[in-house]
């Protein structure tokens, strides 16, 4: 199963019982549904499904008033970058909400497009920049066990949040983990492997990028702790600090394109540990304008000088 | 209908109307052959206004531009091949390889500005013209929407900025009848656009038909109106994107209508000659009916000439 049908068949399975809920959202109930998002949604799951105009700042109001008069609902956002036209009601109508403690819930679950060669306007992929501006809990979706606990706790309870999805994903074979060692209890980061020689991070969509990172650890005879880190926010850290004692290196990679994301908290807070002999922060590199030229869009690793840094 | 000898319309128009749809096939054909890795909004059907509107142009007028934008870019510049090599994202194409398809301006042609974000376009075109009226130019910004982007806020907040400063802005609204798969009536109510303009004391023309000799007229009286006037207009331009095809699903065992939106145009043979619909909907029909057989044929084939080095 791909990446987009296994988001779309949790999100039925979350809705089935929600009724009142309205998934609403430019092309949502045509043509390819947002690339298979939100096909069948209101055949199997009695949701009502509204197709809108393309008018973003007003669907985001919209989201927030019907939280106001009780109704919960769910905007898929084709695009991260449209977001944009919505900040206002972002920040000044949700601080307003937000301080009656409404009991519905409204969820923006927006297709960040990071697949690359959409030009310099189409590839916002800056999910922690929106969570910050008013402090929104947001998450990354990018394997199974992450879509299961996010969509599960998060796209219908009271309260608002941004969910983001992969456009660079979509169509890619899900990727999945045997296990879930550990997580945050909110789904703010999952363990999936426990390794005694590194303890690799992967921010925003780099689980990818992780999973070929431990690959190429394997190769050397090495063993990697994996977390995802799924919130767009910093959380509490210290069990992965804690791990991060233990095999005393830490890589952490981060795709997005933000000066604002979790990861540098992350990684200021892997500073102030002895145990940690060697604290990698892979980014992307913005040292020419060239990020926005239409490009691959994907951060690349040099593997070989990763693990060679991480096991000095 | 009497037929016409080229030289009794503009044979400059019949020659840019052939280049803006041969160019827009040999890309693609080149498209189907999986050349780009830019996504690219091909406006087959959307010759004839974007041909008016650059034989329009004085050297100084400006045009601002959206997602779908090579029927324009062809008009103004005619070169295929530095639309391909922009494309093919190489420093020889139209923008040097820095734009694609979704932003892709032309400074020295008067394409100012080009947009992939709907309604973006607008407040920047209304800057531009107050720029002009401040820097007493006499010239014209031209800035082109659509029947989907005009939804968004930024659509009525230019009007009100344009009409409130007395500014030379020609309006063009590209109405398809789409916005993405979903229909006007499938996503919002309509728009007397007549009535709306009316609402702003804004001067309202409607063009169809496809008719390119007097698309030209009409807007030759615009410009001069605007310019003399001192205010903006709004042209609404009714038009089919060609290029759809059918798809046999569960559903629609007979075929489901699928219109057109970006990608390549699966249905286009290069093959199959310039004319795509036997219809007043295909500009390139209407050219052919109202020329003399042999004449068409003749600047048909000088074109291909022209264009053969471009295809896959
Ligand atoms: C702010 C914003 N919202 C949504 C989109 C996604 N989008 C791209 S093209 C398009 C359809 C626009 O319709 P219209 O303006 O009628 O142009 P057409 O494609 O029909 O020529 C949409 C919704 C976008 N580019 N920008
Ligand atoms: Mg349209």
């Amino acid at each position: 199963m791909n990446y987009v049908g296994f988001v779309n068949q949790e999100l039925k399975k979350a809705l089935k019982d929600k009724k009142g809920v309205i998934v609403f959202g430019q092309n949502v109930g045509t043509g390819s549904c947002v690339s298979g998002l939100s096909r069948g949604i209101e055949k199997e799951t009695g949701c009502r499904v509204l197709n809108t105009q393309n008018s973003e700042n007003t669907l985001v109001g919209a989201g927030f008033g019907m939280m106001r008069n009780g109704v919960s609902s769910i905007y898929i956002m084709k695009q991260l970058d449209f977001l944009l036209l919505g900040i206002d009601q972002l920040v000044n109508t949700y601080n307003y909400i937000r301080v009656f403690k409404p009991s519905a819930s409204f969820t923006i679950l927006a297709v960040v497009v990071d697949n690359g060669y959409q030009g310099m306007q189409s590839s916002l992929n800056n999910l922690a920049d929106f969570c910050s501006i008013a402090r929104i809990p947001g998450y990354a979706i990018t394997n199974r066990r992450d879509a299961e606990k996010i969509i599960g706790a998060h796209l219908v309870s009271p309260g608002f949040r941004i969910i983001g999805l992969s456009q660079r994903l979509f169509g890619r074979e899900l990727i999945d983990f045997e296990q879930v060692i550990s997580c945050e209890a909110d789904g703010g980061w999952l363990q999936y492997t426990d390794g005694a020689d590194v303890t690799i991070a992967c921010f925003n969509f780099s689980i990818p990028q992780g999973r070929g990172l431990i690959e190429a650890l394997k190769d050397k005879g090495k063993e990697a702790s994996l977390f995802s880190i799924n919130s767009s926010s910093p959380v509490e850290w210290s069990p992965i600090i804690a791990n991060a004692c233990q095999t005393g290196a830490i890589v952490v990679i981060d795709d997005i394109k933000s000066v604002n994301s979790p990861s540098v908290d992350l990684v200021a807070r892997a500073r102030g540990e002895e145990k940690i002999r060697t604290i990698t922060h892979i980014t992307r590199d913005f040292s020419s304008l060239d990020w926005l030229r239409p490009n691959a869009d994907e951060l690349v690793l040099n593997n070989k000088n990763i693990i060679h840094q991480a096991l000095k | 209908m009497k037929k016409m000898n080229v030289s009794e319309m503009s044979e400059k128009a019949a020659n840019d109307l052939l280049m803006v749809r041969l160019g827009q096939l040999v890309v693609n054909e080149r498209y189907k052959n999986g050349d780009f890795k830019v996504p690219i909004h091909l406006a087959l059907g959307h010759e004839a206004i974007a041909v008016a509107v650059s034989q329009t142009m004085e050297p100084e007028d400006q045009l601002v531009l959206s997602h779908r934008n090579i029927h324009y870019n062809l008009a103004r510049s005619g070169s295929v091949k530095e639309e391909i090599d922009e494309y093919l994202l190489k420093p020889e194409g139209a923008g040097g390889g820095w734009l694609g398809s979704m932003n892709l301006s032309r400074k020295s042609e008067g394409v100012a500005y080009t947009s992939s974000i709907l309604g973006n376009n607008l407040p920047v075109a209304s800057g531009m013209a107050l720029a002009n009226k401040t820097r007493e130019k006499e010239s014209v910004v031209i800035v082109v929407t659509g029947d989907g982007a005009m939804e968004e806020g930024a659509f009525y907040e230019s009007l009100t900025f344009m009409k409130t400063f007395g500014l030379r802005v020609i309006v063009i609204v590209e109405d398809n009848g789409w916005s993405l798969a979903s229909r006007i009536h499938e996503r919002r109510c309509e728009i007397d656009l007549n009535q709306l303009a009316k609402a702003f004391g804004i001067r309202h023309d409607t063009m169809e038909g496809n008719d390119i000799a007097r698309y030209i007229e009409t807007l030759r009286d615009i410009r001069e109106w605007t310019m003399d006037k001192n205010e903006p207009v709004i042209v609404h331009v009714l038009l089919t994107t060609l290029g759809h095809w059918t798809m046999k699903t569960e559903d629609y065992p007979e075929g489901k209508f699928i219109n057109y939106h970006a990608g390549p145009a699966k249905t286009v043979n290069i093959g199959d000659g310039p004319v795509i619909e036997n219809s007043e909907a295909d500009p390139v029909f209407v050219l052919k009916s109202r020329l003399d057989e042999t004449e068409f044929d003749k600047l048909v084939k000088n074109q291909l000439q022209n264009l053969s080095g471009e295809l896959p």
